[in-house]
């Protein structure tokens, strides 16, 4: 069926929205976006598939991310009229023991995270919430009311989670294409760009340029235009892009589309990385869907509009994030950036004006033609409107995907949603925007997020990554570490990004093995300033962002490091030791057992005594002592 | 147009240009390293960031790169961009220490040290090798890997196919990471694919696709080789374009036909060398280090691809042992189709082996393989005595096969010495003496023209008429002649330029094309502005001078407005572009730091005439003979010498005034002095071409040494030959014979002799421009052997008179024997008489012919049967005329103490003594000179320890005196044969008409001048004078006193040395001039 109108997309709806709200079974929803399979979720879907293969009172189906990724495989159930329960850290033995619980009346109140009263998306506002009047279950917590989730807003993530990513018709049911076909039937183009314009959304890959204005200028050029959905997520630690290919696909697809139709192009491709062959694999099958409906290929609804989709993976290089350099790679060239002297939206890919966004940015596009531009522009704040997805990670208690208005402060992601650092440890610095943002320490935490306003302190907003760090990070080895990052991922090309950080690395690695000196950090500062003005690309250009933050926020240990020959955090091995204090050790001896060199001696309840000679840093000790008797001196 | 802001100025550019082409327009210097003309920019480098300033906010653009825009604000210099510059550049340093390009560039940022951890990389990375590759079409190099790791590489770090090896990285590469000599050694190994061999220097050496093909080339114009530029083969590149400032490529040039309607033509297509590669056993083609004798020319060279360096090709180590294989692709039917002689290989192996030792000092040992040793040319001889005296070692085999040693570059050699033993040696590298031989491309066009060839396909001449083709009005010179050198190939020249202008001398100046004149700087009163040009000549002088430091000091002297340096100052170019300098800098003198004056000074002189300054404003100094040359050893004080004389010629040329030369008719009337072949020819010569010529001839006839001879090699018959030339020159109204004549006295110079001729007690005066010198040679009456004392033992003349009476009784005879070398090749004349060995052949198989049952034997010291003479050697041998060789120390015997005439030797095959019993000795006796003093200071023109005389330059001017308007020819000159006396004649006629066509000469403006008012009238001048120049003033208030005729001034210096009242000065060379150069000297001191 070729879908022509919205009273197509609305008796698929209905025709679907049962498997979303009422089903006649028990319907068990397992994650399976690369998380939860990375926790076991595939194991435990092939369970109880097997298991409630013949049986008509089981349905197992599949979602993607929900989010608390800490607590993958994260398992949701519900039947027909009740609340679902979110079962968390079901692998594959506990999977049908689960469902058990479920059916039994819910005994196993530990395994469950919480119930969800409101499944709608954003976009469903206008449906009768089918669930707003049944029974909650007894003594399990709503989701909603859960610290990591009670602040988030979920407009890119609106169905990651809630719907079987592999099923168009549940994205259908989900008011999914309905803005596309809309816009088809009833916008002009221009229309679309005015929305897009005024509602202010910005490019989430982190360089935050006006998509509006970017689409408008597309659209201005002559040529063949071409649009790129950039999904090549390079970030270490940052996998937003990855869930939404993942949970919903055709959010991205709808995107690609919309803007399609607004700028006046008819060639679409996905540009997307190879390591992620799940999201691959999700997209093939959502383009083959949306064009089995006719939603992609020639003539969609009946308009003139055509537009055809292609995947292309890329092999992994960092550096094919940079528009340009992804546009080569895409043309089959070596993936090497050029100079935006030329905008690529004037002559970029096969020289052709083009639109390039990333895959967050698309997927908001849907939501904001469907609820208009005042909704986005509503949320957030003056220069940044509204959400932005984060991948937490590092130092804190819940990591996950998180949702956010814009505006809402460091502090709110970090201690609220985040949890705050484990382990009673002192909270040290958020580093935002991968490895070419900054860090920025506790002091600014209050700091909304805001494109503007992460500049001000050094940092970017990124494609939002925000890794924490701890007590026992030392800042002078994650800034040499995200130099190594860098070496490793500059593209070569241009003599201060390759030259440059090849030596900003050299002495950042001199400074942690003990050997820095006077003059080190002036001459970081200089070869930093240097790398970000001369540089040819934007890797180049905010690549000494780690060095120059932390130098600026954390001269002090950098000058530990050099001048004391200390590494405060304990980290750098050749720059302190362990040492145990005697006031505060017990003498337990948990230390003694772990310790793999038998470094550490000492009776029963009396102070132990650690051999430095045989001690190789390892921290085993410091991790386990649980009354904090082991001193990094 | 687009209007913006560069540095404050406003400034404007056009629409798609980029900031660095906007700068380059108005001469602000921003740096660059991966900018090139030719290609796209990168802006990999970063050098050439600038600050732009976009109205709202500022930031870093590279210049290379970034297009123009209107109200944008560029600054180029600003605090930041150098600081970030200079931080590449130390980053950059960093990588690569030691790149000479970086080096340069740290110091003009004052970086001494960089900050940071150093490598020991040379490539840049600034990619424009891979871009160049790309602009070629090939993009066999790419950038490959990411960050640290890029690198320039081919696919798989595999030499890729589509390198076609055209060397554009290389010529692009700013450090030196991409030579030609790497590709070179990567790609040789691949067969079709190399870079393109320089034909001048025997594919030693890669050229380019555009090129000269060398440097003194004329005309000096690059042109662009459509088979290898990359442009004819692919469309594309057009880099050249690019870089051309006046456009003057035009790719779509097509070959044009010029027709030319001509009255004569003059064949000189030279020759082509032997190929040796067909010799599988000598593995030349397979070898490195066995090369031709061309190519080792190229490596002996200071212009060569090792500028003059002796190296072997396999490992570029200096051999220690060469050997030199005669007769490649000569005197060979068995393995090649050529059984002449190619005449010159001889010399120039001895002559190579002799450079390389000069080159590489005494300890290399060079050894010559070969059958015969064919020194037959002028002081030849002593040049191969002297080889030996040095230590070159000749060894009589010819070996037949080189072996490549295992595991070594070395080659192996198995050879017979002359004692007959079996020797093995090993060389570390072998010259193979390859012949000469026609062009089959030559070949086609003498079919086309109908020209008969012999039957090694050399042009087809008669004896008399040695330059004349088969076709009338078309003639011969050089090589295509016959296998020659370059003294004969000059005297060809000479000689064919005369006959091809005989039949047009009516129409002489009728296409004269007037010069330009360039009028003459006035530069009197004006301060010295002195230029100096100092000349590397190679490496003639700069491998042992240090030029730029010459240049330098030459700077810090007085006046000295301009210096240079030049790779060689008498190339073509450099002139052109000296005379540009002249005129730009408004140089008022020029000095020249190079070679000799006697040879370069009129060059140099002809550059100021043409910058429009008076010639006598020129000074040169002989850096090379006089320093380099002879202070090899010691090359530090070469240089200081170097310095000192620049200074003394810098002081004296600042003191030189302009002179007038006075302009002389030129008597068109010429003198030959001899009437003999070369005499006659000469003769008949001028007489073609319209001058009124006179013969003085001392006997009673005309004819010389010919009248003695009995027939040509050829079989022509000389006497009938003879009389046709004498009763032509006798017939002829242009020549008057002046037979039994002497010529008693000669007065005068160039343009106008005045001779006095003696015919018996009377004496005539004779007034002529021009004198060729004729005077012949006889032959010599042997001292030994017996000669005199028995009429059976004769000269070879003496036979010849026999033949011609067509003697009965030579047919009687059972027995004749020929020796060889009688009087020649001796301590008293080291010469070679050259035609004997071909006359006693001939006068053999002669012999033969008379009477086939003879026994004849030829007694040699090695058969010099040059050039296609050969074939009679062979003719000889199969006819069963047996040659027995001799040594020097080991002369045959003559006994005459029986009836018989018994003739000891020992035989050089057999190694045993052999006694000939004869019934005639035939003594091929040396061909000796007239020494003629008398004649000699007539024309001051000198002879050789031998008594010939000495031409102007051996190989250069060998039909003509030092002395100007003196010319010579013929046995004088050196023994030869008929066919060389008539060419040499006509040569020497063709050299005296290029004067006597000029009709007025000019006086040199180095001459004496009286200062009458410091005369005493002493006299001195007038009888020192040689040439009658000072005179007394006859009238006026100076009567008495000494003066001086600037026509008859050679400007000697004699009145000027013995004037007492000092009342003479030379111009040129005046008191103060000379004072100013000997007080510069002093410094040195």
């Amino acid at each position: 069926m070729k879908i022509q109108s919205v009273i197509d997309l609305e008796k698929i709806t209905q025709e679907h929205s049962g498997n979303l709200y009422h089903p006649d079974s028990v319907k068990v929803n397992i994650g399976m976006a690369s998380c939860g399979i990375a926790a076991g979720a595939q194991a435990a879907f092939e369970t109880a598939t097997q298991a409630f293969a013949e049986s008509k009172a089981v349905a197992i189906g599949q979602t993607g991310c929900i989010g608390y990724c800490e607590m993958e495989p994260l398992v949701e159930i519900f039947s027909g009229g009740t609340p679902r329960v979110i079962y968390k850290n079901i692998t594959p033995d506990k999977i049908l023991d689960a469902i058990n619980d479920y059916q039994n009346g819910i005994d196993q109140k530990k395994w469950i995270l919480g119930q969800m009263r409101d499944p709608r998306s954003l976009l469903e506002d206008d449906i009768d919430n089918p669930l707003a009047k049944v029974a909650p279950f007894e003594a399990i917590p709503f989701l909603e009311d859960i610290p990591f989730y009670k602040n988030q807003v979920k407009i890119a993530l609106r169905n990651c989670g809630y719907i079987d990513p592999d099923c168009i018709e549940e994205y259908i049911a989900k008011k999914g294409y309905f803005a596309l076909i809309q816009a088809l039937n009833h916008s002009e183009p221009g229309k679309i760009l005015e929305t897009v314009k005024t509602s202010g959304l910005r490019g989430r890959g982190g360089g935050g340029f006006p998509t509006g204005i970017k689409w408008a200028t597309c659209a201005k050029h002559d040529g063949d235009r071409y649009i790129i959905c950039n999904a090549d997520e390079g970030d270490p630690g940052a996998y937003m892009d990855r869930s939404i290919l993942e949970g919903d696909p055709h959010s991205v697809l709808e995107g690609m589309l919309l803007a399609g139709y607004a700028i006046g192009s008819s060639q679409g491709y996905i540009y997307v990385r190879n390591e992620y062959p799940l999201a691959v694999k999700r997209l093939v099958t959502a383009i083959k869907q949306a064009e089995t409906y006719g939603l992609i290929g020639d003539n969609i609804a009946g308009t003139d509009f055509s537009f055809n989709v292609k995947i292309s993976t890329g092999a992994g290089a960092f550096v094919c994030g940079e528009s340009t350099a992804l546009m080569a790679s895409l043309e089959g060239n070596v993936g090497r950036p050029r100079a935006k002297y030329v905008h690529t939206v004037e002559k970029g890919f096969r020289e052709g004006p083009t639109n390039l966004n990333n895959v967050e940015t698309y997927a908001n596009v849907p939501a904001i033609v469907l609820k208009g531009a005042e909704w986005f522009a509503g949320m957030g704040t003056d220069h940044s409107k509204g959400t932005k997805v984060f991948s937490l990670v590092g130092k804190i208690k819940n990591t996950g995907l998180v949702e956010v208005p814009m505006g809402i402060s460091l502090k709110e992601i970090a201690f609220n949603i985040g949890g705050g650092v484990p382990k009673k440890k002192k909270f040290k610095a958020i580093q935002t925007g991968g490895p070419s943002g900054g860090c920025i320490p506790e002091r600014f935490m209050d700091l909304p997020v805001d494109y503007q306003k992460l500049a001000e302190v050094g940092s970017i907003m990124g494609s939002g990554g925000m890794i924490a760090m701890d007590q026992d990070t030392c800042m002078v080895d994650v800034a040499r570490y995200f130099m190594d990052f860098l070496k490793e991922e500059s593209c070569g090309q241009c003599n201060p990004c390759r030259e440059g950080i090849k030596q900003v690395l050299d002495i950042l690695t001199s400074i942690c093995a003990g050997n820095g000196k006077e003059g080190d950090i002036e001459l970081l500062e200089e070869l930093g300033s240097m790398i970000q003005k001369f540089s040819l690309c934007g890797l180049g250009t905010s690549a000494p962002n780690p060095v120059l933050t932390t130098i600026l926020y954390f001269r002090d240990e950098y000058e530990a490091h050099i001048r004391d020959k200390k590494c405060p955090s304990g980290v750098c091995k050749a720059l302190f030791h362990y040492e145990i204090d005697a006031e505060a050790c017990t003498g337990c001896r948990v230390c003694a057992r772990k310790c793999p060199q038998d470094a550490i001696t000492g009776e029963k309840k009396k102070v132990h005594d650690l051999n430095q000679d045989l001690c190789i840093k390892c921290g085993i000790c410091y991790d386990v002592c649980k009354f904090n008797a082991i001193a990094i001196r | 147009m687009i209007t913006f802001k560069l540095n404050g100025k406003t400034v404007q550019g056009d629409e798609g240009q980029y900031i660095l082409q906007v700068a380059e327009k108005y001469g602000i210097d921003i740096p660059t390293m991966c900018h090139h003309k030719a290609l796209e920019p990168a802006g990999m480098c970063r050098l050439c960031t600038v600050e732009l300033f976009d109205g709202r906010r500022s930031r870093f653009v590279t210049a290379c790169n970034y297009p123009i825009w209107e109200g944008m604000e560029i600054t180029t210099d600003s605090e930041a961009v150098h600081q970030g510059r200079k931080l590449i550049v130390e980053l950059l340093l960093a990588r690569c220490p030691d790149v000479p390009m970086l080096k340069k560039l740290a110091k003009e940022y004052g970086i001494e040290e960089p900050r940071f951890k150093t490598e020991d990389d040379d490539c840049i990375l600034c990619g424009l090798c891979v871009r160049m590759c790309e602009r070629m079409g090939s993009s066999a190099i790419s950038l490959t890997g990411r960050g640290v790791e890029m690198k320039v590489d081919t696919p798989y770090h595999l030499q890729s196919d589509v390198c076609m090896a055209c060397g554009a990285c290389a010529s692009v590469c700013p450090t030196g990471h991409i030579t030609l000599e790497k590709i070179n050694d990567v790609i040789t190994r691949r067969q079709g694919v190399g870079p393109i061999p320089s034909e001048y220097d025997m594919g030693l050496k890669g050229r380019k696709p555009v090129y000269v093909p060398y440097a003194q080339a004329v005309p000096n114009t690059p042109a662009i080789d459509r088979d290898v530029c990359v442009h004819f083969k692919t469309g594309g590149c057009k880099v050249c374009t690019e870089f051309c400032g006046v456009d003057a490529i035009d790719h779509t040039m097509q070959d044009e036909i010029v027709e030319l309607e001509v009255g004569s033509i003059i064949l000189a297509p030279g020759f082509e060398p032997f190929d040796p590669s067909k010799f599988d056993t000598y593995n030349y083609a397979n070898h490195p280090n066995v090369v031709t004798s061309m190519e080792m020319e190229r490596v002996l060279s200071a212009s060569g691809p090792t500028e003059g360096h002796l190296v072997r090709p396999s490992d570029h180590k200096e051999p220690k042992k060469i050997a030199w294989f005669q007769c490649v692709g000569s005197r060979d039917l068995n393995r090649c189709d050529n059984s002449y002689c190619s005449s010159v290989c001889c010399m120039y192996a001895i002559k190579e082996a002799v450079i390389a030792k000069e080159h590489a000092g005494d300890d290399l040992e060079c050894t010559i393989f070969y059958m015969d040793m064919r020194t037959h040319g002028k002081d030849f001889e002593r040049f191969y005595d002297k080889a030996k005296e040095i230590g070159v070692r000749f060894v009589r085999s010819r070996v037949h096969t080189i072996n490549p040693v295992a595991g070594a570059d070395d080659l192996a050699v198995r050879y017979v010495t002359e004692s007959g033993e079996l020797q093995d040696e090993t060389f570390d590298q072998i010259v193979l003496s390859v012949g000469l031989q026609t062009n089959p491309e030559t070949v086609t066009l003498a079919e086309k023209l109908g020209i008969e060839l012999t039957k090694g396909n050399f042009c087809k001449t008669e004896t008399f008429e040695p330059v004349e083709t088969s076709q009338k009005g078309i003639y011969v010179c050089g090589a295509f002649q016959g296998p020659k050198d370059i003294p004969q190939s000059v005297i060809d020249a000479s000689a064919a330029a005369a006959s091809a202008g005989a039949a047009l001398s009516s129409a002489r100046n009728t296409r004269t094309q007037e010069p330009e004149v360039v009028p003459e700087t006035n530069v009197f009163g004006e301060r010295p502005r002195i230029g100096v040009f100092v000349c590397r000549c190679g490496i003639n002088i700069a491998g042992v001078v240090d030029v730029p430091a010459v240049r330098d000091y030459a700077a810090t002297l007085p006046y000295v407005e301009y210096f240079s340096d030049n790779l060689y100052s008498c190339a073509q170019d450099t002139q052109e572009t000296m005379t540009q300098i002249i005129k730009q800098k408004n140089l008022n003198r020029v000095v020249v730091a190079a070679c000799t004056p006697k040879t370069h000074e009129p060059l140099f002189q002809e550059t100021l005439i043409n910058a429009g300054l008076n010639k006598y404003l020129f000074e040169m100094c002989n850096i090379r003979n006089h320093d380099s040359w002879v202070h090899k050893n010691n090359p530090d004080l070469a240089t200081e010498k170097a310095k000192d004389l620049v200074r003394m010629a810098v002081s004296k040329v600042a003191l030189m005034q302009p002179l007038e030369e006075a302009e002389l008719q030129v008597n068109q009337t010429a003198m030959v002095i001899g009437g003999g072949i070369a005499g006659m020819s000469a003769a008949a010569t001028l007489a073609q071409q319209g001058y009124e010529t006179h013969i003085v001839e001392k006997s009673d006839a005309l004819g010389g040494q010919a009248l003695n001879l009995y027939k040509t090699v050829a079989g022509d018959d000389i006497q009938a030959k003879l009389s046709g030339l004498i009763a032509d020159v006798n017939q002829n109204d242009n020549i008057q014979v002046h037979l039994n004549t002497e010529l008693k006295n000669v007065e005068g110079f160039v343009g106008s002799f005045k001779s006095t001729l003696a015919v018996d007690s009377s004496e005539n005066e004779l007034e002529h421009g021009v004198a060729v010198v004729a005077t012949g040679g006889s032959a010599l009456k042997p001292q030994e052997y017996h000669y005199g004392e028995d009429p059976r033992i004769l000269t070879s003349l003496e036979l010849d008179r026999k033949f011609m009476d067509k003697d009965p009784s030579l047919k009687e005879l059972n027995s004749a024997v020929f020796i060889q070398c009688v009087g020649s090749r001796d301590q008293d004349r080291p010469y070679c008489s050259r035609v004997c060995c071909t006359h006693s052949i001939d006068n053999a198989l002669e012999l033969k012919k008379i009477n086939p049952e003879m026994n004849v034997y030829i007694l040699y010291r090695d058969i010099r049967t040059y050039g296609e003479r050969e074939y009679i050697y062979r003719e000889a041998r199969e006819k069963g005329i047996i040659f027995v060789r001799y040594s020097l120390e080991n002369k045959p015997v003559v006994d005459l103490s029986n009836e018989n005439i018994t003739i000891s030797i020992t035989d050089h095959v057999l190694g045993r003594p052999l006694e000939i019993v004869t019934d005639l000795v035939t003594l091929a006796s040396a061909v000796i000179p007239n020494k003629d003093e008398a004649l000699a200071n007539f024309f001051k023109v000198p002879l050789n320890d031998d008594g010939f005389f000495v031409e102007k330059h051996a190989k250069l001017g060998p039909s003509e005196f030092a002395t100007d308007g003196v010319f010579l020819c013929g046995l004088a000159h050196y023994p030869k044969p008929i066919d060389e006396s008539v060419v040499q004649g006509r040569a020497a006629a063709s050299r005296a008409v290029t004067l006597l066509a000029r009709e007025t000469i000019n006086t040199s403006g180095t001459i004496a001048e009286t200062v009458p008012m410091n005369c005493s009238s002493c006299a001195v001048c007038i009888s020192v004078c040689p040439y009658s120049a000072p005179s007394f003033i006859e009238e006026g208030p100076f009567t008495g006193k000494a003066q001086i005729n600037p026509v008859l001034c050679k400007g000697c210096g004699l009145c000027v040395a013995s004037c007492r009242s000092g009342a003479i000065k030379l111009k040129g060379f005046d008191n103060d001039q000379i004072f100013a150069q000997i007080f510069a000297m002093n410094e040195a001191m």
